[in-house]
């Protein structure tokens, strides 16, 4: 079993609150003792160097087991999740076969026992059979078998009466409908966030509004299912735009049960960047121009930034981090959505939408805080607690209970390379470009499931 | 290249007048090994292609219009869209040239049993593509064939995005009748947001100082308010307006786009007579523009929709003119990039 000794490292705790200088045993897999030092005790420790948080919870991934195990598998998946600092993770059910039945879970967690990992796997059942949006799925069933939520994920629940009929089911079995709230009729054939970039690009447009009406329609129908059903929840996931997350934060104003994430691409990541730039939300400002700024430094079109909902504004990165530091989005998820390079290795027009993140979330988001966007403690609170809360799990250093926390070293920049990607996903945008915070250790109920290979020759 | 501008010629004696030679025996100032999209070209750049459009004009007004520049050099063209004016311009520039030209059609090829563009480049390379030139209806795919194609690629359209032979063309047009385009008024009018010519145009057209004018539908001009305000590299700038007449009073150019079927059923027109009716170029239309303006079309037309069929075939039409100046283009760019890939 596992024993660790960390002593002199800073600790953050969103359970507690608490964040500072400490030290942290492990015996046998169980968290022995936490112990917070007095700043007078721990001089030259402090949050720029080796970081212990909890284990990151992803609500967010597809895992693509069963139906394309050439695009990622269950094994791989989690090994990328534990690379990335995850030891929960929530696997989308939009497989072939769609997670629509409990045969399709107990296959899944059949396979994730088998790779040995010991990274959580929960997964979400489909909101609808097939995912086809016509009628409800064995939601009942599903929630029996312990499925997280239900989402017809990669599309909306399209139709507004079977969301209406699935809110108010699931809410009698205390689960959220994570939507996808995107209204398809306006994104037809869409290629890349309807604004300047795509204009001159010559892509076909995808309007903030598709999600915007998406939002508000799902709000509106929220708000008079939870009159009667008081535990439905609704999740809205990888919200994009500033009109979205104002919707949502009026929702919440107004005591609605909704929830939503914003993903780590869509913070950092702008739509300039299939023009070519590769500059960061925040070092782009909301009238960037990257021809007038001379921001290009890569071709255009990398079919590696087409993602649904596309790649946004500065102006709409900006206002995810805005979301995400006043507790308007509630957590970072995702969206891990690796592809065979079959399916990216094509024309920006026929190229799969989504890209790998599970590993590359952490630094981005600590580039975030480098920037200045997001606190520290904010933004592991948005990877742990935040997010586990919305599906059962708790997350803390609590002595006596199995280790589950991840060690970074903020000071320790790696470089994402195709190697160093634990998923057969190796589509990423970042490819070349050097992150901070690479991952030491990661440790899953007690167990390792992740060790940097420098930790591991020491 | 300065070999095949002093070797014996097929046709008489091979000289490219205007064309600098520089020591290595590039063209001066050309650097660019493929051509995908006019937004790289330097206004030094698109001079450059200008003057050399010119000795190939010459060329072309000799009786056996054949230079060996290119002998030995193969030339694929690669087109995944029905096309005839441009992929014939591309080849009778590639030949007369004296080019070895092979033509891939896409539907008669592999690709319609799914060969994907990557493949398809490298096989055409490994059957000796040296210069590629490809026409595609999906946005940026030249980018997609320069990442894996070891010679040049020359963009003969993808998608919405660029048509830079067509920019190119249409700058040449324009200055051979008016001297200069600077503070001349030049009006697309018609579906905009479709056209890979009218994004081409507005790089090329606001670099030589036009006073450009975009014109049509509202619908039909989606997002390019948005760019108008930005402008163009942050300092040239455009007009956007759905009024025809105030986009063709006093203009001195008027370009009309071609409006297809399709977008009936999108729902982005009522219908062609309205359009015909609201924004087609006809005479009484074309009377309120400057006496002498010239009416130009890219092709292929739709006589009576986006343009009336005397305005078309009238004294100053000089659709014809971008049709052999098309020609000239082509070959000053084909000439311009082997030179550069050596």
């Amino acid at each position: 079993m596992t024993d660790l000794d960390l002593s002199r490292v800073w600790l953050v705790d969103p359970a507690s609150g608490r964040e500072g200088p400490g030290e942290l045993v492990v015996v046998e897999g169980i968290l022995d003792t936490v112990t917070w030092l007095e700043a007078g005790e721990a001089e030259g420790v402090d949050a720029m160097g080796v970081v212990v948080t909890p284990g990151f919870v992803d609500l967010h991934a597809h895992l693509r087991q069963p139906g394309n195990e050439d695009a990622e598998t269950i094994a791989t998946g989690l090994a990328a999740a534990a690379h990335g600092g995850f030891t929960t993770v929530c696997a989308m059910p939009n497989t072939t076969p769609a997670l629509d039945e409990p045969g399709v879970l107990a296959a899944i967690r059949g396979a994730a026992g088998a790779s040995g990992s010991p990274v959580e796997l929960l997964a979400y059942g489909a909101v609808t059979v097939g995912r086809a949006g016509e009628t409800l799925a064995a939601l009942g069933e599903l929630a029996d078998a312990g499925v997280a939520g239900f989402s017809d994920d990669g599309a909306p629940v399209r139709s507004a009466a079977i969301l209406r009929n699935a809110l108010a089911y699931a809410g009698a079995t205390g689960l959220p409908i994570v939507d996808h709230p995107e209204d398809a009729t306006q994104t037809d054939g869409g290629e890349a966030h309807d604004g300047f970039i795509a204009t001159v690009l010559g892509l076909r447009g995808w309007p903030a509004a598709a999600e915007e009406t998406a939002v508000a329609r799902d709000l509106a129908i929220l708000a008079e299912v939870a009159r009667d059903v008081p535990d439905a929840r609704l999740h809205l996931t990888h919200v994009s735009t500033a009109g979205a997350l104002e919707l949502v934060r009026r929702g919440k104003a107004a005591g609605l049960p909704v929830t939503c994430d914003v993903t780590p691409h869509h913070l950092a990541l702008t739509d300039e960047w299939i023009a070519g730039a590769r500059r960061f939300a925040w070092d782009a400002g909301t009238d960037g121009d990257p021809w007038r700024d001379d921001a290009i430094v890569a071709a255009p079109y990398a079919t590696s930034l087409r993602v649904n909902p596309p790649l946004r504004t500065p102006a709409d990165a900006l206002a995810c981090l805005v979301a995400l530091a006043d507790g308007t989005a509630d957590a970072i998820a995702t969206d891990h959505a690796p592809h065979a390079e079959v399916d990216k290795a094509v024309e920006f027009g026929l190229a799969a939408n989504g890209i790998p993140g599970i590993e590359t979330a952490l630094g981005l988001a600590l580039l975030a805080v480098d920037a200045g966007r997001l606190t520290l403690a904010r933004a592991i609170e948005a990877l742990t607690t935040a997010p586990a809360g919305l599906v059962g799990r708790q997350r803390g250093f609590v002595e006596g209970a199995p280790a589950d926390l991840v060690v970074f070293d903020r000071s320790d920049r790696w470089t994402v390379t195709a190697e160093e990607l634990r998923s057969k996903g190796k589509h990423s945008p970042l490819l070349g470009m050097e992150l901070p915070g690479r991952v030491l250790l990661t440790i899953a109920g007690g167990r390792v499931a992740h060790e940097a290979p420098a930790l591991v020759a020491v | 290249m300065t070999d095949v501008l002093d070797g014996p010629a097929d046709a008489g004696e091979l000289i490219v007048p205007s064309v600098d030679v520089g020591p290595e025996g590039q063209p001066v100032g050309w650097r660019h090994r493929h051509l995908l999209d006019v937004d790289e070209l330097s206004v030094d750049d698109i001079d450059l292609v200008m003057r050399t459009a010119d000795a190939m004009r010459e060329v072309l007004a000799r009786p056996i219009a054949k230079v060996p520049a290119l002998r030995g050099r193969n030339v694929t063209i690669l087109f995944y869209e029905a096309s005839t004016r441009t992929r014939v311009s591309f080849e009778v520039a590639a030949k007369n040239l004296s080019a070895d030209v092979v033509n891939v059609a896409a539907a008669t090829s592999s690709v319609t049993k799914g060969e994907s563009l990557v493949d398809t480049v490298r096989t055409l390379e490994a059957l000796g593509a040296q210069m590629l030139v490809m026409r595609h209806g999906v946005s940026g795919a030249p980018y997609l064939a320069a990442e894996v194609f070891g010679g040049s690629v020359l963009n003969g359209g993808d998608g919405w995005h660029a048509h830079p032979t067509q920019a190119l063309l249409d700058l040449y047009t324009m200055r051979s009748r008016l001297g200069s385009v600077a503070g001349r008024k030049v009006v697309i009018l018609g579906d905009v947001l479709h056209s890979r010519v009218a994004r081409s145009n507005i790089w090329t057209l606001t670099a030589a100082g036009a006073d450009l004018w975009l014109c049509g539908p509202t619908t039909l001009l989606r997002g390019f308010e948005t760019w108008a305000r930005h402008g163009v590299g942050g300092t040239r700038s455009f007009h956007v307006t759905s009024s025809v007449d105030e986009a063709l009073r006093d203009a001195d150019v008027v370009m009309a786009l071609r409006i297809q079927r399709e977008r009936m059923a999108s729902g982005l027109l009522p219908s062609l007579r309205e359009y015909a009716a609201r924004y087609g170029l006809t005479a009484e239309r074309l009377a309120t523009a400057k006496p002498d303006a010239l009416v130009m079309h890219p092709g292929p037309m739709n006589e009576g929709v986006e343009i009336a069929a005397d305005v078309a075939a009238g004294t100053q039409s000089v659709i014809t003119d971008q049709v052999t100046n098309g020609v000239a283009i082509r070959m000053a760019l084909l000439y311009l990039l082997a030179g550069a890939a050596k």
